[in-house]
C-alpha cells in the first residue's frame, strides 16, 4: 500500500515569515505570501495574464486553499501566468507550508 | 522548436574564478553587454546538454544585472527560468526587487509580473517586483499627509551627511514660505553617517518647526546612487545622469506630487557636484511642466575666519573631522550635531571617515 504523508492542518495559524513558491514560466503562478499586521483579514492581489477570463477562479482556488489551512492575517501575491486550478492550489499549498516551516525551500 | 525545462542546467557562476568571469564575458560581450565581476554579487549561468551557453543572470544587492538569453534560444523558456532561479534567491533576503532595462525590453519583464515605475525614452527604464513596491510607499506617505487647502505645499529632500547649518537655514527658510512642507530624508546608506543617526539630528534640530513632516525617502527619491551603466556604454556620461535624474523626478511626479499635493519643490543651488548638477537641470526641465514650481536657495555663507571657507557644506565637515580640525567648523553646525559629533557615540562613525576616502 502506497504511504501518503498527511500535514495536518491547526487552528487559525498566521504565515510566520515570508515565503515564496511557483516560476514565471508559462502555465504556472509565482506565488508570495507574508504575515499582515492585522485584524486577521487576508489580502490577495492578483495579476494574471488571463485575468480578464478566470480572475474570479484563481481568487476562489486560493481562497479555497486558504480556508483549508484557516490561514488568517495572510499578504498572498500571485503572478499568473495561465496556471491551470491543481497548479494554482499546489503553488498556494506549498507557499502557504513554506511561510509556517513546515516546509522547506529548494534553495535554503 | 521547443524545449523541455529539463533540458537547460542551471549553475552558479564562481565570481573568484577568473576563467568562469572571462567565459561568461566573452557571451556577454557579444550581447554588447560589458560584464564587470565587481558590479555583482552573484552569476548563474544556463546551458542545455550540449554545453552551449543559453543565457545568464546576475544580480547586485536587489537589483537584477546582465539579464541575457543567446538570440537563438530566444523562443524558449530561458528568460523565465533565468529571472526565476534569480527570485528565488533575492526574495529569501529582499522584499523588493528592481530591474533596470531599455525601454523596449519593458515588456518582457512585465509579462513576468513586474511594474513599470518610470521611463525616461531612450536609454531606460525601471521596474520592480517583490512584496513591497510603490503602492506600499504611497501608502506610508498618505498616512503622513497634513490636509490642507493653503498653499504652498512645499517638498526638500536631503541627505544631511551629517546635519549643518546650512540644511537648517534652508528647512526653516521652505518651512517659512510653506503651508505644509515634507521633508524626504535620503534613506540609501551609502553616506558616512547611517540613516538613523542623519534622521535623529534633523528631527532634534528642526523641532520648533510645527509645519514639517519628516518622511523617508524610500527607494523612490533621490536614489541616483544606482548607477545602471553598464549597459549604456556608448552613452556621454553627462547624458546618463541626466536620464538617471529624470527617472527620479518622473517618478517623484507620477507617485508623490498628486498623493501629498505638493505644488513647490525647495533645491541648494549646487556649485560642485556634477551629479547634483546635472539633477537640479532634469528638474528645471520637468517640474514646472506639472505644476511644480522649482525654488533654488543659494547657499548661505557664514564668518568662520577661515579662508574661502565661508559656504556651508556637509562635505567640508566630513574633511575637517579626517583632518582632525573639527574646531575650525563649529560654526558651520547646530547644537544638535556638535553634540552629537563631541559625543562618544560619534567615534565609529568619525574613524570611518578618518580611514575612508571617497566624497561621501
Amino acid at each position: 500500500m502506497p504511504i501518503k504523508i498527511v500535514i495536518l492542518p491547526e487552528k487559525n495559524m498566521q504565515p510566520v515569515h515570508k515565503a515564496q513558491a511557483g516560476t514565471f514560466e508559462s502555465s504556472d503562478i509565482m506565488i508570495l505570501i507574508e504575515p499582515l499586521d492585522n485584524d486577521g483579514d487576508n489580502h490577495i492581489e492578483l495579476s494574471s495574464s488571463v485575468g480578464k477570463q478566470f480572475k474570479d477562479q484563481i481568487n476562489r482556488d486560493i481562497t479555497e486553499l486558504l480556508q483549508k489551512y484557516e490561514i488568517t492575517g495572510a499578504r498572498i501575491i500571485a503572478k499568473d501566468k495561465g496556471a491551470l486550478s491543481p497548479t494554482i492550489k499546489a503553488r498556494v499549498e506549498t507557499a502557504v507550508l513554506r511561510s509556517l516551516d513546515k516546509q522547506q525551500g529548494t534553495l535554503k | 522548436m521547443s524545449f523541455e525545462n529539463a533540458d537547460f542546467r542551471e549553475e552558479v557562476l564562481d565570481i573568484s574564478n577568473p576563467y568562469d568571469v572571462k567565459f561568461v564575458s566573452e557571451f556577454l560581450a557579444k550581447l554588447d553587454f560589458e560584464y564587470n565581476e565587481y558590479d555583482v554579487d552573484y552569476t548563474m549561468v544556463l546551458y542545455n546538454l550540449n554545453e552551449e551557453i543559453i543565457g545568464t543572470g546576475s544580480f547586485k544587492k536587489h537589483i537584477l544585472k546582465y539579464v541575457a538569453v543567446a538570440p537563438k534560444f530566444r523562443n524558449t523558456i530561458a528568460f523565465s527560468q533565468i529571472v526565476t532561479h534569480l527570485m528565488d534567491k533575492l526574495l529569501l533576503e529582499h522584499k523588493h526587487i528592481f530591474v533596470y532595462t531599455l525601454p523596449r525590453n519593458t515588456e518582457l519583464f512585465q509579462g513576468l509580473g513586474f511594474t513599470e515605475i518610470a521611463t525616461a525614452p531612450p536609454l531606460f527604464s525601471v521596474l520592480e517586483f517583490g512584496y513591497e513596491n510603490i503602492k506600499t510607499y504611497q501608502d506610508y506617505i498618505r498616512k503622513s499627509k497634513i490636509e490642507t487647502s493653503s498653499r504652498p505645499v512645499s517638498a526638500l529632500v536631503v541627505n544631511c551627511n551629517p546635519f549643518t547649518n546650512g540644511h537648517k537655514f534652508l528647512i526653516e527658510k521652505a518651512s517659512r514660505e510653506s503651508r505644509v512642507l515634507y521633508l524626504f530624508v535620503v534613506e540609501e546608506d551609502k553616506s558616512s553617517f547611517p540613516f538613523e543617526i542623519r534622521w535623529k539630528l534633523i528631527e532634534k534640530g528642526i523641532a520648533h518647526l510645527d509645519n514639517v513632516v519628516m518622511l523617508k525617502s524610500s527607494h523612490y527619491v533621490v536614489s541616483g546612487t544606482i548607477f545602471p551603466s553598464y549597459f549604456l556604454k556608448n552613452q556621454p556620461e553627462n547624458e546618463i545622469s541626466m536620464k538617471q535624474a529624470e527617472l527620479d523626478i518622473q517618478t517623484f511626479i507620477r507617485y508623490i506630487v498628486p498623493i501629498l499635493g505638493i505644488t513647490r519643490r525647495y533645491v541648494g543651488t549646487e556649485d560642485y557636484c556634477k551629479t547634483t548638477l546635472a539633477y537640479n537641470n532634469a528638474m528645471k526641465k520637468l517640474l514646472p511642466k506639472s505644476g511644480v514650481e522649482l525654488v533654488e536657495v543659494p547657499r548661505i555663507k557664514i564668518d568662520s575666519g577661515i579662508e574661502n571657507q565661508g559656504i556651508v557644506s556637509a562635505s567640508k565637515i566630513r574633511a575637517a573631522i579626517k583632518n582632525d580640525q573639527l574646531q575650525e567648523v563649529f560654526p558651520f553646525l547646530p547644537e544638535v550635531t556638535k553634540d552629537f559629533l563631541l559625543s562618544s557615540e560619534s567615534e565609529e562613525i568619525k574613524q570611518k571617515i578618518k580611514e575612508g576616502e571617497g566624497r561621501h
